[in-house]
């Protein structure tokens, strides 16, 4: 008799624990209702509203974005693209008329095989290959995922007129 | 001739064939592209078969292909959920190699990155047993809070989820500003939250009835397999790589080892495989503000690691505890430019031989469930 | 005959359709029967729907539609027309177009018993309850047929599962179903009716403890039996890439999931006019606007405070569907047989009790 009446006891409490906590998962999605304080507030960002979204401001400093490289401090030593792990960057540097630096005259960048992973950004020595905050980069085009900032091919005279100007801005002999 | 008829009615009883049903690659029940070919009577499993390597990549012999300068930059791919094991663990073994000293700096850094990770990795498996079990609302709220601690993978490293920050000889960069105190800020929150997920999912009367008592890997079976990690320890293993063998200064860490005890609830069920990783989310928490109030000053790195960086011919094995469990890796040097041989042993492997033997006497409706119980990272054993 | 208005329906029908004297009553029925489908079923749907996709993005801390129109109110409009004009890959095949028929055929023909008010009523016979209770069960016949007819393994578990709990959640519903009529001396619309009142204090489920309790079975039992979420096995997504519904696509999508909201608010507003008062306005609107004479009236307000209070009851099912994990099959047919049926019978006693000592009572 006594194990019957504890089957039905454990059946109605088994019962009970179910509705109550069918009836406790239920409250706690209440205060969500309400958006009640801090914690609770709906946290969906409307991209691409700017109000609700974050910019590229919000983003913090070191934010691995596009890539862009100031190919005036380019050297051309090619460290990016031996250290790259898709072999994304490809670079054509050719030894300049009587100056030190090398002319890049290519260098691209493939984005559709870049996983920016930063590791060309840190073995750049002149610090000309960085990460901006940039991360909008969808394109209509597959080609157009190809950023090129290379100065592109220019004859020799070209590159001897280049390098005489620039001496001349260095030894502050014309003012642009 | 009566005897005959008698034995008649036998030969009529009701043939019922078991189906043979191919899940995968692609289906919800599995977390990333696996496949399973299972027999079936009726909605039972009778036997599975798993087959893998549909996320094989050929990391290894990536690795020998590149400088050792690159080399953390693949290990962060071993594993995309976790990606600072992997780095942890390469690392380590290239410095017991080089025989390189990682600063105490660069040790807390790491350290804090570890349980970050392996805070970001449990919140996911509890957004995919919610997933898998049906209760949507527990999805958005883990994956809302989740996105705290990616904030601060991006504002330490740049990126959210393969932070490539860990370098031979310590940590790529210091930590920024603020950083510490995001840091505390998010285990403030994190504590908040775990009551709350305890309130609508935990011990819910539906949730409990489906995963207690279901999928349980014996005791006696987790060294078979050699399981490791969170599973090993719900099945009543106290096996924690932080404990057994510190490294990266865990030793001088306080903490302990989040256990399911018979008192606790049923060992080894997928109940008890998700209230250990409850419970570890809330002891990283506590490791979190331990080693972020105490970083010590110092470098975080012995040097910049450049392009001739050679270690000298030998080997080194390391271990590491990573969300899943005990990740090894193997480092093989010839004092060449490039490794020689990089081999990972991923906890998951020991997890895919045992799911078979799981998976027998399990309903259809129950396989979502344990198989993202299991916490299978395809990645890692796909390599 | 309608006692109230002492029309019959035909005649209360023609004189609000504006049609002539002489119109044939399947005519008025048709037209009657398209209104209904048009301007009650077919915006109940886009009502539900809308506010099912906004409050689950409340529970969820996100924000839900939003572009589709003012607060994203024509998102239902938009997934509507977004599946209408999807590309046929499949003709359909006999077994399809049999499902569509037994569909149809369990949609139409009770859209006439509907209880929308005291002058809408069509099909007020000693039987209506029970008619959209079959309604239920040729639903499940055909969504079964439906998973069969896939010819893939999630369509056949699918199926399976939509057939055991049809059976399953069968008995308790009728049980439930037969403790309201108990209370009620019948199963004609108008005798819920006049049983009950306007407050809440006048309803059925309040009436006694064995009445509540009958309609929380009766709630459950049609979650089990139409397989609504939270119990909802036979389409579960997670292990059956949707199950019986996991080839289906654009129109038959479309048609799918219409069939499967009107069993959902088939059975809100059979609860409600059971349980909860059903069209009586409060306030003794009711009888004021009946001794006024104002039929439009009363029908108008009768049918916005029915939907109301069927709106409010799917909103809370659909809410403990978003915070509440799916049930296994197995689990689900347990709970039916071994929980809901014992109380079921439970609340039949205890009701026919109550009914049986208010007439002692009364008699005295």
């Amino acid at each position: 008799m006594i194990s019957v009446f504890s089957t039905i006891a454990r059946y109605l409490l088994d019962v009970y624990y179910g509705a109550r906590s069918v009836w406790s998962s239920c409250i706690t999605a209440i205060p969500y209702l309400f958006s009640a304080g801090d914690f609770r507030k709906e946290v969906t960002e409307q991209y691409p509203d700017p109000i609700s979204s974050r910019t590229a401001d919000d983003l913090p400093p070191r934010t691995r974005g596009l890539l862009y490289n100031h190919i005036d401090r380019c050297t051309g030593c090619k460290e990016c693209e031996k250290t790259c792990p898709t072999q994304c960057i490809s670079i054509k540097a050719d030894q300049g008329a009587e100056d030190a630096k090398l002319w890049v005259s290519k260098f691209d960048i493939d984005f559709s095989r870049c996983i920016f992973c930063g590791l060309c950004a840190e073995v750049c020595q002149p610090q000309s290959l960085v990460h901006t905050k940039q991360y909008e980069g969808a394109v209509y085009e597959l080609t157009d995922l190809v950023a090129s900032f290379g100065r592109g091919s220019v004859t020799n005279e070209q590159r001897e007129k280049w390098a005489s100007l620039r001496r001349a801005v260095e030894s502050d002999e014309v003012f642009l | 001739m009566i005897h005959e008829h008698l034995q008649e009615p036998e030969k009529e009883r009701l043939r019922t064939d078991l189906a043979s049903w191919e899940i995968g690659p692609y289906h919800g029940a599995l977390p990333a592209p696996m496949q399973l070919q299972l027999t079936l009577d009726g909605e039972v499993i009778v036997s599975a078969r798993v087959e893998t390597g549909f996320l094989h990549r050929g990391l290894e012999k990536t690795f020998e292909l590149h400088l050792w300068q690159s080399a953390p930059a693949y290990a962060d791919h071993l594993d995309p959920e976790g990606s600072v094991f992997g780095e942890l663990a390469l690392c380590m073994a290239v410095e017991e190699i080089a025989r390189i000293d990682v600063p105490e700096r660069a040790k807390r850094i790491r350290v804090i990155l570890s349980e970050l990770t392996r805070v970001t990795a449990h919140m996911g498996y509890v957004a995919r047993i919610a997933r898998s079990v049906g209760s949507d609302t527990m999805v958005h709220y883990v994956l809302r809070d989740r996105e705290k601690v990616l904030d601060l993978f991006e504002l330490l490293s740049g990126a959210r989820f393969s932070v490539n920050f860990l370098r031979f000889g310590g940590v790529q960069a210091d930590v920024t500003e603020g950083f510490i105190e995001r840091v505390l800020e998010v285990c403030d929150l994190i504590r908040f939250r775990l009551k709350e997920y305890n309130d609508l999912l935990t011990f819910n009367h539906a949730f409990l009835k489906r995963t207690v008592g279901v999928g349980i890997i014996p005791h006696g079976r987790v060294h078979h397999y050699g399981i490791t990690g969170p599973n090993a320890r719900a099945s009543g293993h106290s096996l924690d790589v932080r404990k057994v063998a510190p490294y990266s200064g865990y030793g001088r860490v306080d903490f302990e080892i989040p256990m399911v005890t018979p008192e606790y609830g049923n060992e080894g069920d997928i109940h008890a495989r998700f209230l250990i990783r409850l419970r570890e989310i809330a002891q990283s928490v506590e490791i979190l503000r331990q080693e972020a109030e105490a970083i010590p000053k110092g470098d975080f790195s012995v040097g910049p690691i450049d392009k001739d960086f050679v270690p000298p011919a030998g080997e080194a094995y390391s271990r590491v505890e990573s969300s899943r469990g005990l990740l090894g890796c193997h480092v093989v040097s010839d004092g060449g430019r490039s490794p020689r041989r990089i081999q990972f042993r991923p906890p998951t492997f020991s997890l895919l031989a045992a799911i078979p033997e799981l998976v027998r006497g399990v309903r259809i409706e129950d396989l979502p469930v344990l198989l993202m119980s299991l916490d299978l990272g395809i990645a890692e054993a796909d390599r | 005959m309608n006692e109230l208005s002492g029309l019959s329906w035909s005649a209360a029908w023609r004189v609000a359709l504006g049609l002539p004297e002489a119109a044939p009553q399947w005519l008025i029925a048709t037209i009657g029967l398209i209104c209904i489908y048009g301007l009650v079923i077919l915006p109940s749907g886009w009502m539900v729907a809308y506010l099912d996709r906004k409050l689950s993005a409340d529970f969820q801390a996100r924000v839900g539609p939003n572009r589709a129109g003012p607060a994203g109110f024509f998102q239902p409009l938009a997934d509507l027309l977004k599946l209408l004009q999807k590309e046929t890959v499949q003709e359909w095949s006999w077994r399809e177009g049999f499902w569509l028929g037994v569909h149809t055929m369990a949609l139409y023909s009770t859209v006439a018993v509907l209880p929308l008010g005291s002058l809408a009523l069509l099909v007020d016979t000693d039987m209506s309850a029970f008619l959209p209770f079959w309604a239920t069960l040729v639903l499940a016949l055909g969504t079964m047929l439906m998973g069969f007819s896939q010819g893939s393994a999630p369509g056949w578990f699918g199926g399976v599962r939509v057939a055991a709990q049809a059976l399953a959640g069968a008995f308790p519903a009728l049980v439930a179903l037969l403790s309201a009529g108990l209370q009620a001396g019948g199963f004609r619309w108008s005798a819920f009716a006049a049983i009950q009142g306007g407050s809440p204090l006048h309803w059925t489920a309040f009436a006694n403890p064995f009445q509540f309790l009958a309609m929380v079975v009766f709630i459950i039992s049609g979650l089990v039996l139409l397989g609504i979420p939270p119990l909802d096995a036979g389409l579960s997504i997670p292990d059956l890439h949707g199950g019986v519904a996991s080839s289906l696509y654009g129109r038959r999508l479309s048609l799918f999931q219409l069939g499967r909201f009107y069993g959902f608010f088939l059975w809100s507003v059979i609860t409600v006019v059971l349980f909860l008062g059903g069209w009586i306005l409060p306030a003794g609107l009711s009888v004021s606007l009946q001794e006024g004479g104002d039929w439009k009236w009363l029908q108008l307000l009768e049918l916005v405070w029915l939907l109301a209070k069927t709106y409010s009851l799917m909103v809370i099912l659909v809410w403990v569907a978003r915070v509440n994990p799916r049930s296994r099959v197995d689990q689900i047919t347990d709970f039916a047989w071994k929980v809901l049926s014992p109380f079921s019978l439970f609340a039949l006693i205890g009701a026919a009790l109550c009914a049986g000592w208010n007439v002692w009572r009364a008699g005295v």
